[in-house]
């Protein structure tokens, strides 16, 4: 009885399709019972999002255009935060995962030390409202009932002093596998969908199987316009980005292929 | 100038802390305890004696995450004409009745209890042993992490549950031992 | 090292202490208690969740939602995959409405004001009391005055709801208004004129090959967010031949960074370019020639001699070449779409914008045709038809004199539901000024917003995610759609649905008002409603008998019928206007040499979304500022003044100040200056209040001339230092996010 079977999830964004709208930010919070950026950590350059859309801009007004990436872990098969983990709290599952254990971490932010994509986020604040200590957690941050009744029961709230990312929502992964186990049957493609997959309304992410080679995401993977995120640093990714049409434009040269 | 090296006040410190913690272990593990129930259930009556099945009543140990303790309304099917033979037994069984007729709920306490930080699926090992042990009783599946609780008078948890056991037994038979199966 | 025996014992003492807290914390008691309920009721057992289908309120468009419930609580907003809108996609404020059902400031009984109005005290009394209350006061009315001396304030809204306030208001002879702050009124207004139809048509923007957009923020929340944002993925990489997108606006909005080509254009000036568009097409003979005929009567480019792209270049700024380039470009990719939006609808001349705009279309001969303009037929039964538009401002600004200056009747009795015009009317309406004369107020709201604070009387709706209700999408999809809105959760606290309570108010006020409301609840108005979807049998839930009929339509989240072929409107090509109309402005460019280009939130929207901390979070998505309101200045003009990102700056109009710190932003025209929606409320919440400043504030009341609709672009400021500075909240960093040369995140192909 083994969960795995040669599975290996990934994603493809294809960024001729985003339009930078937030919708993926907001449900992955929604799902994720991610701590509420309140104006302060954002002030502090500690916004806790698992994704985030950068926007980058080209050329100066009136030649001026605008470029949207979400950028969310990007769960590098050679990852750069899991060996300077001391106490072994982040590795490579079977099925391709960066996975992070809570209850192991301790703490050291190492692992978001080394992370070329930021894609790592610390909890620097308490806010569980049963916490010893309450009085000197700010008001902003304590979760203000009835905000906890939304919280999801899948996915363990982390306290101050834990380091979090995205998971591909692994709570989601699980719950589709226990699942089709228990009917008797195999997860098809698309059966497992993250939240900001499941959201985004133009299709512009997808996720599945990289090793099925009939999923969407495999196919996709492979497509021309695909790259990947800071390539050269060799941390091979396991989430492709399909490349941004411009007909104005010259194009990017490529790297590495 | 005190002679005493100050290595020694480390070694007491830390002597003193083991202790504590090695006693706190001892006085807080839930093994062997034995809560005092609100209803004097006898799981040797029911799942001894008259075998009912571990699964009439916790429904959802084959479903889904958390086996469920049964509603009230689910003792009452038989205990509205089952008053009891002895007269401490009439007594429990007054009080599901006096329960059900006010409408208050019966809070049990909680015997086998796994940390925040685990996600125990109940469903899935229920499924995994019956596969693995084909022809299994449902007695006997449970057994093995519950023990015998068809000859409790009272549950206590007997079988020892930490992480260490649920990996050896992962081990054993061939089940994940993915830390995030668990700490997700 | 010199330790004292009190040290020592100290010392070993606190550490044995620390390693028994440690590790000996002891399970909270809740933790080990199993509760036995008396009853499990089927859908609580714990750990299942259930999944109900309904349909989003967060902003008009209507877009169907699955609820995730466990154990009775809702935990996550989905888009309901089976509803043909939004096809399982959601945005970020649909994924936030669970903030807005569990929300620490919700209001939870109905409440009557015990201090002075505007001081926040109120006693909570009953809803019997309420709605005793509220029957007596309008009874009063009735009887003394006669019914026009009360308001009912509401949202624009269609549907049954719209059929039973209509009905309400009618029989009982209140005046029912709908306030919408950055109003569809104009477009609408062109719709009808332009297609002959009451509701918006539906773009068929997945199949276009090109698409050009006047002020159209279609990829934001405009009209439909959802759907048209579903429809442009497959617009870019659907397979076809990838469509090319023009936005032409003053400012590069979200959807203007989306667009193959912006152009910049001088506010208000969208129907001259339209026109002058026209004229290119015209004259190179790119036009329908059938549409041209009817179009000029007959004369051909000269009905446009005053749109020549030469006079378009000076009031516009768009060069000669660039509107030749737009024209044949509508034309060689077919088929071409032109749509306008909130850009040049709110401006002096906005019908005029609106109409020469969408006019293009038939030019382009796309009416009716796939990648085009298509129509959207009436919904299956007249109550889900009915329709309650918006208001337009200057109807408001009546009412904001009548109030204050009690004739010809005064204002008596005002009802609140879903609306807060003191937030978003300009204050130099008067409306807020008026408030005092008007002798009681009452409000539906679930949050102490700015109106709900001067009510006399609260009694607080449901959440949308614990009522009933439905939602003919209007802009639709192409058929008959019905989508479904039933209660996901029992309602958290002694709220009432605003339906039921007016269903309530219709019985007790008797015979006459509650004429063709005979229902008690709102369920049961619904239910009636199904009977006669049922009673048409056809669409996409077929049963036996009504019952399974209704449990199968709620479960999929609505009734929607692809094979109907009901008629749809044929409209005969317009005569073009050959007057042109120029947008007005309130202040002199002298004094006043910014235009204001005033923009919705993406995440706030018109302010409705600012008490959910989530959407507060949300960065915006030029700026990645969250938590606060900026100004966007041209880099130029920024440093030629001496300003800096995060300076605050007074930006001054005729009608007001507003402090607000300075985003330097890339993509903006010199002259322009822009401010979104959203922040600025005085109550809402902890998480909306006193944050941030409200650009409708200083917002001149200047109408569109036709329709009388808001002008919100009409308004021209100045900039003044103040010294002070913020540091603004933003997810970018404090270097200008642009990449280097050799090193791209971005990548891009042609």
């Amino acid at each position: 009885m083994d969960m795995a079977e040669d599975r290996k999830w990934g994603m493809v964004v294809d960024i001729d399709r985003c339009t930078g709208c937030q919708a993926c930010v907001i449900a992955c919070q929604t799902e994720n019972n991610i701590l509420l950026s309140t104006e302060d950590i954002v002030q502090q350059s500690r916004s806790m999002v698992w994704m985030r859309i950068e926007r980058y801009w080209e050329g100066e007004f009136p030649d001026i255009k605008a470029r949207f990436i979400p950028i969310m872990c990007q769960h590098c098969e050679n990852a750069p935060c899991e060996p300077v983990c001391p106490v072994y709290a982040t590795y490579h599952n079977n099925e391709g995962l960066n996975v992070q254990v809570y209850n192991r971490c301790v703490g050291t932010r190492y692992c978001a030390n080394n992370c070329p994509y930021s894609a790592r986020v610390f909890n620097y604040w308490e806010r569980n409202t049963a916490a010893p200590f309450m009085d000197l957690v700010p008001p902003a941050q304590r979760v203000a009932e009835p905000m906890n009744e939304y919280l999801n029961p899948d996915v363990t709230v982390r306290t101050k002093g834990i380091m979090e990312k995205c998971t591909f929502c692994v709570q989601r992964i699980h719950k589709v596998s226990l699942d089709a186990k228990a009917r008797g049957e195999d997860i098809k493609d698309g059966d497992v969908q993250p939240a900001c997959v499941q959201a985004c309304p133009t299709g512009a992410l997808v996720f599945g199987d990289l090793n099925s080679p009939s999923s969407k995401a495999s196919k996709m993977s492979k497509d021309e316009r695909g790259y990947h995120l800071l390539e050269d640093l060799g941390t091979a990714p396991s989430v492709t980005y399909l490349k941004k049409v411009d007909p104005q434009h010259a194009g990017t040269p490529s790297r590495t292929h | 100038m005190n002679k005493r090296p100050p290595i020694l006040l480390g070694v007491i410190v830390i002597v003193v802390a083991l202790a504590a913690l090695i006693g706190a272990q001892v006085v807080f593990a839930q093994l062997n305890q034995t809560p005092v129930q609100p209803v004097g259930f006898l799981h040797a009556t029911h799942a001894g004696q008259l075998e009912i099945s571990c699964l009439f009543c916790h429904r959802n140990a084959d479903k889904g995450s958390n086996a469920s303790v049964p509603a009230v309304q689910q003792c009452m099917f038989c205990h509205s004409v089952v008053a009891g033979e002895t007269v401490d037994k009439q007594t429990e069984i007054a009080k599901v009745r006096e329960a059900f007729g006010s409408n208050q709920p019966i809070d049990w306490l909680r015997v086998h209890r796994m940390p925040d930080h685990v996600r125990f699926v109940h469903e899935a090992h229920v499924r995994g042993l019956t596969a693995r042990y084909p022809g299994i009783t449902t007695q006997n599946l449970c057994a093995t992490c519950h023990g015998g609780v068809s000859n409790m008078v009272q549950v206590s948890q007997v079988v020892r549950l930490k992480m260490g056991d649920c990996v050896a037994c992962h081990r054993a038979t061939g089940a994940p031992t993915d830390c995030i199966t668990c700490h997700k | 090292m010199e330790v004292s025996r009190r040290d020592f014992i100290k010392i070993t003492g606190a550490s044995a202490a620390g390693a028994v807290l440690f590790n000996g914390c002891q399970v909270p008691e809740r933790e080990m208690v199993l509760e036995s309920p008396v009853r499990i009721p089927e859908d609580t057992i714990n750990s299942f969740e259930n999944w109900y289908a309904s349909v989003c309120r967060q902003c008009g468009a209507g877009c169907g939602i699955l609820v995730r419930v466990v154990e009775g609580r809702a935990k996550k907003i989905e888009g309901n995959p089976d509803h043909p809108l939004n096809q399982g996609k959601l945005c970020a404020r649909g994924e936030a409405g669970l903030q807005a059902l569990y929300h620490p400031d919700r209001i939870r009984t109905p409440l009557r004001r015990s201090g002075p109005r505007g001081s926040g005290q109120y006693q909570v009394i009953t809803w019997d009391e309420a709605i005793a209350e509220l029957v007596s006061r309008l009874d009063d009315q009735a009887k003394q005055s006669s019914a026009d001396t009360v308001v009912i304030a509401t949202e624009p809204t269609h549907g049954l709801s719209a059929h039973i306030l209509n009905t309400f208001a009618r029989n009982y002879g209140a005046t029912l208004m709908a306030h919408e702050p950055l109003e569809h009124t104009a477009l609408y207004a062109a719709f009808k004129n332009l297609f002959g139809q009451e509701r918006a048509p539906h773009f068929d923007i997945q199949r276009a090959a090109s698409v050009l957009s006047f002020g159209a923020n279609f990829l934001e929340p405009w009209l439909s967010q959802v759907n048209y944002s579903r429809q442009y993925g497959e617009f870019r990489q659907g397979g076809r031949s990838r469509g090319h997108l023009v936005q032409v606006e003053p400012r590069l909005s979200m959807t203007a960074a989306n667009a193959d080509d912006w152009v910049p254009i001088n506010p208000g000036t969208d129907g001259v370019l339209a026109m002058a568009i026209a004229h290119v097409l015209i004259t190179e003979r790119l036009a329908d020639a059938t549409a041209v005929q009817a179009m000029t009567g007959g004369a051909g480019a000269d009905a446009l001699a005053a749109f020549r792209p030469e006079e378009a270049e000076k009031i516009t700024g768009v060069k000669v070449d660039k509107i030749k380039e737009l024209a044949r470009g509508l034309a060689a990719k077919s088929p071409s779409l032109v749509i306008g939006g909130s850009g040049p609808a709110g401006h002096t001349n906005g019908l005029f914008n609106i109409t020469a705009i969408y006019a293009l279309n038939f030019l382009l001969g796309n009416i009716g045709k796939s990648g085009g303009v298509q129509f959207n037929p009436a919904p299956p039964t007249p109550e889900l038809a009915a329709n309650l538009p918006a208001t337009p401002m200057r109807t408001w600004g009546q009412l904001a004199s009548r109030i204050q200056n009690k004739q010809p009747k005064p204002v008596n009795l005002l009802l609140v539901h879903n609306a807060n015009p003191l937030y978003s009317l300009p204050p130099t309406l008067g409306f807020g000024n008026g408030l005092k004369n008007i002798a009681v107020i009452v409000s539906f709201s679930s949050f102490m917003d700015e109106t709900t604070a001067m009510a006399d009387l609260i009694l607080p709706d449901h959440s949308y995610l614990e009522s009933w209700g439905e939602d003919s999408p209007d802009p639709g999809v192409g058929y008959q759609a019905v989508g479904l809105q039933q209660p996901t959760v029992e309602p958290s606290y002694s709220t009432r649905s605003f339906m039921d309570v007016i269903l309530a108010l219709a019985k007790g006020l008797g015979e006459k008002t509650r004429s063709g409301l005979p229902w008690d609840d709102y369920k049961g108005a619904l239910e009636d409603i199904g009977k006669k979807l049922f009673a048409l049998n056809r669409g996409s839930v077929r049963a036996p008998d009504f019952a399974s009929f209704w449990h199968g339509a709620l479960q999929r989240g609505g009734w929607w019928d692809t094979q109907s072929s009901p008629t749809l409107p044929n409209p005969r090509p317009p005569a073009l206007s050959r007057q042109m109309s120029l947008p007005g402005f309130e202040g002199s460019d002298t004094e006043y040499p910014f235009y204001l280009h005033v923009y919705a939130s993406n995440s706030l929207y018109d302010g409705r979304g600012a008490h959910l901390p989530w959407l507060q979070m949300t960065p915006d998505p030029m700026t990645t500022v969250s938590w606060q309101t900026w100004v966007e200045i041209n880099p130029k003009t920024a440093s030629q003044m001496g300003f800096k990102e995060g300076d605050i700056v007074i930006v001054e109009s005729p009608a007001g100040k507003l402090e607000v710190p300075v985003y330097v932003y890339p993509a903006i025209p010199p002259n322009v200056v822009a401010i979104p929606t959203g922040q600025g409320h005085s109550s809402m919440g902890r998480y909306g209040e006193r944050r941030g400043a409200n650009p409708f504030l200083i917002l001149s009341s200047k109408t569109e001339e036709s329709t009388g609709a808001m002008a919100w672009g009409a308004t021209r400021v100045r900039i003044s230092k103040t010294g002070k500075s913020y540091r603004l909240p933003k997810l970018e960093g404090s270097v200008l996010a642009v990449e280097p040369d050799d090193y791209k995140v971005v990548e891009i192909t042609r």
